[in-house]
């Protein structure tokens, strides 16, 4: 699967990469990052111009996040008007609404690159859940600029061996994704144990 | 043990989504480790070849000069835009890819010789 990716990017070069790295950002399983490090290496080794890479990953991506956020925005809000029908559901509801609302700067710049896996969710529950656009855009913009760079940054500095660099980067991006979700579910946890115990005592 | 079979009745959702995301990520920082070990091996450094690569990315790889490596396998300059891979250009030779490979390798390591007699 990795073989032939890494075999087209060669031929069909920037326009394969603005593919890619679309739908991986649109949740789709593509292996954008290996690619994004594949193709610094490339512009490492004078095959591709460099800013013409990094341009198209980053408008890719940025476009890509708006039409996530924009699928949150019109197909969401159906979904969420039918859990607001149920008045304990709503009121679950408001208050998703709102931490998201307080937390989501933070949240949107980090899903694109620390925990870049669990980013295209993050589109669409905000965009479902009427997260400010403006805010959502500055964010996410920042950070895939992060994320871009990043890549294409480690494919230029490990470009002798590129491969081994994206094993290993890969594994770093999956460990920390499923971290994060395992730390918040873990917290969720200790607080459902933390108030029974108040309840029984 | 009362508090794991409690969780388990009311909040089954949750604690099967934790176990699994703890697994998940325990497994991925398995595979981190043993790729960071193996990569760490100064035996697995060198990048064998590989169908997807350009001329020009084994040159930079192999650190030898990328119109050297072309001339010595009697290579014309692609087309402007145009980016052969290994395999493409083994194809074009009526070669298999591992003769291909087998003479890209004796050349790198002619050049790399030419290279340290100067």
């Amino acid at each position: 699967m990795t073989e032939t990716i890494l075999a087209l990017a060669p031929i069909y070069g920037l326009p394969f990469l603005a593919l890619i790295t679309g739908l991986s950002c649109l949740g789709l399983p593509a292996p954008a990052s290996v690619l994004m490090m594949l193709m610094g290496s490339f512009a490492a080794a004078g095959e591709f111009a460099l800013a013409p890479v990094l341009a198209t990953a980053l408008i890719s991506s940025i476009g890509a996040d708006q039409l996530g956020f924009f699928i949150g925005r019109f197909g969401g809000q159906a979904v969420t008007a039918r859990i607001s029908s149920r008045p304990g559901r709503k009121a679950a509801l408001n208050r998703a609404t709102k931490e998201i609302e307080r937390h989501g700067r933070l949240g949107v710049f980090l899903t694109r690159w620390l925990f870049s896996p669990l980013g295209p969710y993050v589109n669409l529950i905000t965009g479902a859940t009427g997260f400010p656009w403006a805010r959502f855009t500055i964010f996410g913009v920042v950070g895939e600029v992060v994320w871009v760079s990043i890549h294409v940054g480690l494919g230029i500095a490990f470009s002798d061996n590129v491969l081994a660099i994206a094993e290993v980067v890969g594994d770093a991006s999956g460990f920390l994704a499923a971290g994060a979700v395992a730390v918040f579910l873990g917290w969720r946890l200790f607080k459902i144990l933390h108030r029974t115990k108040n309840e029984s005592a | 043990m009362k508090t794991i079979v409690m969780l388990w009745r009311r909040h089954r959702l949750l604690l099967t989504a934790f176990v699994f995301a703890t697994a998940l990520t325990l497994f991925f920082a398995a595979r981190f480790t043993l790729f960071v070990l193996y990569w760490s091996d100064p035996a697995h450094r060198n990048q064998p070849l590989q169908g997807w690569m350009t001329i020009g990315y084994i040159a930079h790889s192999y650190d030898v000069p990328r119109e050297a490596l072309a001339d010595a396998l009697g290579l014309v300059p692609p087309e402007k835009g145009k980016r052969p891979t290994l395999d493409s250009l083994a194809r074009d030779r009526g070669m298999t890819a591992a003769e291909f490979q087998a003479e890209i390798k004796a050349a790198i390591e002619r050049l790399r010789k030419d290279g340290a007699d100067k």
